[in-house]
């Protein structure tokens, strides 16, 4: 209903005898990736109401880390933000640690750092790159899929894996660097800039884009606080809060970057912020190879890292003494912890609580998607039906971590 | 060092062409044919002169390979000794390790005394590659290979491995099991 017909009292819907709709979208709608359901209803093209359905990808992640020993739930983790899995990975790694209060080498630091920023960038990849292609760009988002292409080849090079790469273990790494990885970063990210000067040619000063970016799903500072934003979208809104400055974990405090702000918390903010991210990010990753020190990757504790293949096929105390962590787990000390790190969309947390057994006692984790979700009524109440859509994307749910 | 804030320019700052539309979008579109055209012609190293390496992304699948490095998760393996033999010594580590419990292992004894897995049952429907029954294995018994082809069946009775379909001879492994040796190990081998 509009404002002066409101204040005139009378109903345009009483008087020409029409009603609002309602209708789904989702699950399987191709705008809403991630899989979440929208019950919307409309007035015309007006959204009156809308009621998000999440849930789809529900797995019972944290029932399910209470069965698994305290490094098998790695690659559970992997599976929370798949667009960013190193990130989940690092989080729970270091909640493990404070608990058991060990500190792990500088060079194991440092390439957490580095690997943290290119899965921070792998995350920005897809989720500009998949916005752009739901407003119709799709051959910006091309542009995209390859830069985030060459950066898992680089990943894969070190783990493994692309998608899943189940990289980090309490205590440390699984592998280091391998050999020339320095020049395949100088070649990944030479053309991976030029891809994003393509990609901001394409949309930055796009009309069409603009038109559906700017002014759309905005969000005051004061609301986006206490609707519990984190990352990208509230530093749209201009609070410039990011966990690695108010709280600098790893080797965030010896790097030079700038975190961006925006001023208005709408999508066209939101895009910015994530493709100036992307950019220093990138710098991030180059200064931690550049400062990265020789040395172990793993504590020099037997209880947080597994035996050298030597020692567990040839000394016999090696081998019980991992025969018993394998098979009870490691006993991590009774207690419980908190550590936060900067996810691709924001304040990712991991509390643990350990009973002193091989298993967590509980595992929670704070997926900044949801808060993000949760006020995606406010953001688009009252909005045209079309800007839901980019609203959505730049909300950016993942699903693996929002419903778990 | 320095984390700084630094705003971003949401008015973005446009040029009388710019904002006349027209122009902008030709950028655009020399931009995508300047892509459409490598797409098409840097299929042939010649063309693209100077470039030592052909500048597309995507392979002719199945007549070109994709580089896999040395790292690299894929089908899990167990290892044939020289003797024929498997060199499996049915501890059961893997077993306990495996998160999506997918290994099950009968285990019993030969003539001379030494053990090894009556069965063993790597049931692929499970598996997410996540090579912690490599990590774990003391006699370096099975391994991440790097094959990733024919994993996928319409059956699910024929993903489920057994000992026989998993075994393969130590040489053709020889790569993975020195690169699994630096693992959780820089390459100096750092005690
Ligand atoms: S790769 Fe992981 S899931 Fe697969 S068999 Fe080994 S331990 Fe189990
Ligand atoms: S850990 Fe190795 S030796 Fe033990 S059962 Fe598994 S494959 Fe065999």
């Amino acid at each position: 209903m509009r404002e002066e017909d409101k204040e005139r009292g009378y109903d345009f819907h009483k008087a020409s005898h029409t009603e609002t709709m309602t209708i789904n979208m989702g699950p399987s709608h191709p705008a809403t990736h991630g899989t979440v359901k929208f019950f919307l209803t409309l007035d015309g093209e007006t959204i009156e109401d809308i009621d998000v359905e999440i849930g789809y990808l529900h797995r019972a992640f944290e029932k399910e880390c209470e069965a698994q020993k305290w490094n098998g739930v790695f690659p559970y983790t992997d599976r929370l933000d798949y667009t960013a899995s190193v990130l989940n990975n690092v989080g729970y790694a270091m909640a493990a640690e404070k608990l058991i209060g060990i500190e792990v080498p500088e060079r194991c630091k440092y390439l957490r750092t580095m690997i943290s920023e290119m899965a921070r960038m792998s995350g920005h990849y897809t989720n500009v790159g998949a916005g752009a292609l739901e407003l119709g760009a799709l051959t910006a988002f091309i542009y995209f899929i390859e830069a985030r292409e060459l950066l898992w080849d680089l990943i894969e090079s070190i783990c493994g894996a692309r998608l899943t790469h189940n990289y980090v273990r309490i205590g440390g790494l699984t592998n280091d660097l391998p050999d020339g990885f320095r020049e395949n970063v100088k070649r990944v990210f030479a053309k991976n800039r030029k891809l994003w000067d393509d990609f901001d040619i394409m949309l930055t000063k796009n009309r069409i884009f603009l038109d559906r970016m700017r002014d759309t799903g905005g969000i005051s500072q004061k609301d986006a606080i206490a609707w519990g934003f984190t990352g990208p979208c509230l530093r749209a809104a201009g609070v410039p809060y990011d966990v690695r400055r108010a709280q600098p974990y790893l080797m965030y405090d010896r790097m030079n970057f700038d975190i961006p702000v925006g001023s208005t918390g709408d999508n066209f903010d939101r895009y910015l912020v994530r493709m100036e991210e992307i950019k220093q990010s990138m710098s991030i990753v180059e200064q931690c190879l550049e400062q990265m020190p020789e040395g172990p990757i793993n504590v020099d504790d037997a209880r947080w890292r597994m035996p050298s293949k030597d020692d567990s096929s040839t000394k016999m105390e090696p081998l019980i003494f991992h025969f018993k962590q394998i098979i009870e787990g490691q006993s991590i000390p009774a207690g419980e912890a908190y550590q936060a790190v900067e996810g691709a969309n924001g304040e990712l947390g991991f509390y643990l609580v350990s009973n002193g057994g091989g298993k967590p006692w509980k595992c929670r984790v704070r997926p900044p998607s949801f808060a993000l979700t949760s006020a995606l009524p406010l953001l688009v109440k009252g909005s045209m039906l079309a800007d839901l859509i980019p609203t959505f994307d730049m909300i950016n749910l993942i699903g693996g971590e929002c419903d778990r | 060092m320095a984390i700084n804030i630094k705003k971003v320019d949401r008015n973005v700052s446009m040029t009388f062409l710019e904002r006349m539309y027209i122009p902008y979008m030709l950028h655009g579109m020399w931009v995508a044919i300047r892509h459409a055209a490598i797409n098409m012609l840097g299929f042939f190293e010649e063309i693209l002169a100077g470039k030592s390496k052909r500048q597309v992304m995507t392979l002719f699948y199945p007549e070109e390979y994709p580089d896999i490095p040395p790292a690299y998760r894929g089908k899990p393996t167990l290892v044939r000794r020289d003797d024929g033999l498997e060199a499996c010594v049915a501890c059961g580590l893997c077993e306990a390790a495996c998160p999506p419990l997918c290994i099950s292992i009968i285990g019993g004894e030969r003539e001379n005394g030494e053990r090894y897995p009556v069965t063993y049952t790597l049931d692929g429907t499970r598996c997410i590659y996540c090579g912690f029954c490599e990590e774990v294995c003391p006699k370096e018994a099975i391994v991440m290979s790097d094959r990733f082809q024919g994993l996928c069946e319409y059956d699910r009775e024929k993903m489920i491995y057994d000992k026989e379909s998993l075994l393969v001879p130590r040489e053709k492994l020889q790569k993975r099991l020195d690169t699994i040796r630096n693992k959780y190990f820089s390459e100096k081998r750092y005690r």
